[in-house]
């Protein structure tokens, strides 16, 4: 097993030695979709593309310690990050195609998504629901055989330079959210569809807003079943074994070896910190490796909630830990690349994708089995 | 002891208050990053609020009235360096915008495209420098405030002031009165927020995770303020070294509480609150930072233990 794995380490480090593109991701536009489309074919064309997806839809089917190691050689070889707008393709809207769409849906789009040709984006949230997925309210209505789509979405990630969107709305007025939504394949240049790029205050726009406006949509292009959205959306999870993101962590872990060695003995008080964060960070790497290696054969228990915001928080701390041992007006502080951009950044890790105060709801209610507050 | 405001204080602040409002920006404007407010600046100046502390019956405690009421607005000026460092070094009247540097006079300084003179700590002594506007280079920061470094002092106006000890009091003082005003505006605007934002039925401020913390940064304003206020009415070392080191201490979970409660929303230009987290962020990282404070607060408070 030892040996097995040590070769599959040779060989993904020869790889990404060999592969890595040279040039800083783009954060944003046209120059970032050009960039991730480039990098995903290149991973596609070496058989490193949808790692975790299973073979017979044209992924790799590695298993979950082969995950890690790649994901640690990944970050070791600074490849471009896995959070790039990419990710809701390879790690949402392909895996909810993959537990839930029909088989002309995964032949039409799995592919393309591992090849690097289209980028998909989220169409989830709306100004009125964020947390309270459940109350979302963009509607679609059935007219012949179509869904007619009127509303909004926002914090769509990439959605300007995206192709399709994973689009959750209502489509039964009446009935309770668990039969009223559903997941919806969109595609981005229908007409009656606008996106507002959204200017974030760590800088670069990669947020969007989106508008619908008599958007019309084929009913073939409803996953899961007219009306089960909720369920098709909540497929996904039992496919998330905590892999998604472990290259963030792992980078994020490698980042505090580097401050503590930029801290000088003068700072006993920082050093003192920072030997706190690292701590810290094994911490969460060792809960991650055990939840995804022991999620491997099994449903994921919530206590992935305890990684997610364990992470998220970790990630803050060592952003603002690196601002002030650099100072604000510090070369590693300053512009688009630098710490200050990592801070500013860092304030959405306890709001995307589950808010810090959503994972302690689960984790109190899930993992340590106490009753429901009244919501 | 009196804790409560004298009646020109009231007139001060409600004067000052007025000028604030009289200069908002327009709600409808584009959002940006960081925008100087150019009318208030006028407006303060004409006014001589920032000059408060060279006044007959008045002294720093209410020049960090006049600097806390100022950063509680979302308009970006320079004020604490002009109401509490200028005078204390002696600098002539209307010679501002004032920017502070440590160490190196080439570093980057908040407000230096602006400013009418630097002061510099070179630790030994305070190099004033009349500042020639084009001979500034902007700094692109994320973090608020126009920043701007000099290439070279050559040709530049200097002159060696030696009360470096002021200098450092006052600015620790002046930017704890600052970070104090920076807390109350945002935390005034995020409860607004928590009041309006509806979440599974309820506003988001029904929600006790929610009030818990908020009721927490409510005591890290207060706190500060009164630390910041008590620094500048006694104007000694030690108080201003602790209110400087206890503000920038608590700054970054503030902001991350604040920046919380307020979701994406809060992450965008189209809502204010980055406006009070990135000045925040940068008083936060001044002078070294609140380690660098709390020591020199140990050593102010107990010089022979500490030596």
């Amino acid at each position: 097993m030892n040996d097995s794995i040590d070769r599959f380490r040779a060989t993904a480090r020869a790889w990404l030695e060999a592969n890595v593109p040279a040039e800083t991701a783009p954060r944003d536009g046209p120059e970032a979709r050009a960039f991730t489309l480039r990098w995903q074919a290149k991973q596609a064309e070496g058989g490193w593309a949808g790692i975790a997806w299973p073979e017979d839809v044209g992924g790799r089917g590695l298993s979950v310690l082969e995950q890690i190691v790649w994901f640690e050689e990944y970050v070791r070889a600074g490849a471009p990050s896995v959070l790039s707008p990419s990710f809701v393709g390879l790690n949402h809207a392909g895996p909810t195609l993959i537990a839930c769409g029909s088989p002309e849906q995964k032949a039409r789009h799995l592919p393309e998504i591992l090849r690097g040709e289209v980028l998909w984006c989220q169409g989830f949230s709306e100004p009125g629901s964020g947390s309270d997925l459940g109350s979302l309210r963009c509607r679609a209505t059935v007219d012949g055989d179509e869904l007619v789509v009127e509303g909004q979405k926002t914090w769509s990630s990439w959605a300007d330079i995206g192709d399709w969107q994973e689009l959750l709305v209502r489509s039964d007025p009446e009935a309770r959210t668990s039969k009223a939504l559903s997941w919806v394949i969109m595609p981005m240049d229908a007409p009656g569809i606008t996106v507002r790029p959204i200017e974030t205050m760590a800088g670069p726009a990669t947020f969007s807003e989106v508008f619908y406006d008599d958007v019309r949509v084929s009913l073939d292009n409803v996953v899961g079943g007219l009306n089960n959205g909720w369920a098709t959306a909540m497929s996904t999870l039992g496919f998330e074994r905590g892999t998604a993101a472990l290259a963030l962590l792992i980078e994020c872990v490698h980042q505090v070896d580097t401050l503590l060695a930029d801290c000088s003995p003068r700072l006993p008080m920082l050093r003192a910190r920072l030997a706190g964060l690292r701590a810290e960070g094994r911490s969460v790497l060792a809960m991650n490796y055990r939840f995804a290696l022991e999620s491997e054969n099994a449903v994921p228990d919530a206590s992935g909630s305890m990684i997610r915001l364990a992470f998220a928080e970790f990630a803050q701390k060592v952003s603002a830990a690196a601002v002030e041992l650099y100072g604000i007006d510090a070369a590693q502080t300053l512009g688009e690349r630098g710490w200050g951009y990592e801070y500013l950044h860092a304030f959405s890790e306890t709001i995307a994708g589950g808010t810090a105060e959503i994972q302690r709801n689960i984790i109190g209610e899930r993992v340590l089995g106490l009753p429901r507050p009244p919501r | 002891m009196n804790y409560g405001l004298t009646e020109d204080q009231q007139a001060v602040l409600s004067e000052l208050e007025r000028l604030i409002a009289g200069t908002a920006p327009d709600g409808h404007t584009e959002p940006e990053f960081a925008p100087y407010c150019e009318a208030l600046d006028q407006e303060l100046a004409q006014s001589g609020f920032l000059d408060i502390a060279r006044e007959d019956g008045f002294g720093p405690l209410d020049a960090a009235l006049v600097v806390e009421c100022l950063a509680r607005a979302p308009q970006i000026v320079e004020a604490a360096a002009s109401a509490l460092v200028g005078p204390a070094l002696g600098l002539p009247v209307g010679l501002r915008p004032v920017a502070l540097v440590e160490h190196d006079p080439l570093k980057p300084a908040r407000f230096l495209p602006r400013a009418g003179v630097l002061l510099a700590d070179l630790g030994d002594r305070v190099l004033q420098v009349t500042v020639d506007p084009d001979r500034v280079v902007p700094v692109d920061s994320l973090f608020a405030y126009p920043y701007g470094r000099l290439e070279t002092l050559d040709g530049l106006e200097t002159k060696d002031v030696a009360d470096v000890a002021t200098l450092r009091r006052r600015w620790r003082t002046a930017l704890a009165a600052e970070a104090a005003g920076c807390m109350a505006g945002a935390l005034a605007l995020v409860v607004e927020h928590v009041k309006d934002r509806r979440a599974f039925g309820r506003p988001l401020g029904a929600f006790q995770a929610i009030q818990h913390r908020l009721a927490m940064a409510a005591e890290t304003v207060e706190s500060c303020k009164w630390l910041a206020f008590r620094a500048a009415w006694s104007d000694s070392e030690a108080d201003a070294a602790l209110a400087a080191a206890f503000a920038q201490k608590r700054i970054p979970q503030f902001a991350f509480d604040l920046h919380q409660f307020s979701g994406a929303m809060g992450l965008t230009l189209e809502f204010s609150l980055h406006l009070w987290t990135y000045r925040l962020r940068a008083l936060s990282g001044e002078l070294g930072g609140a380690a660098a404070q709390a020591r020199q607060a140990a050593l102010a408070t107990w010089p022979e233990a500490a030596a």
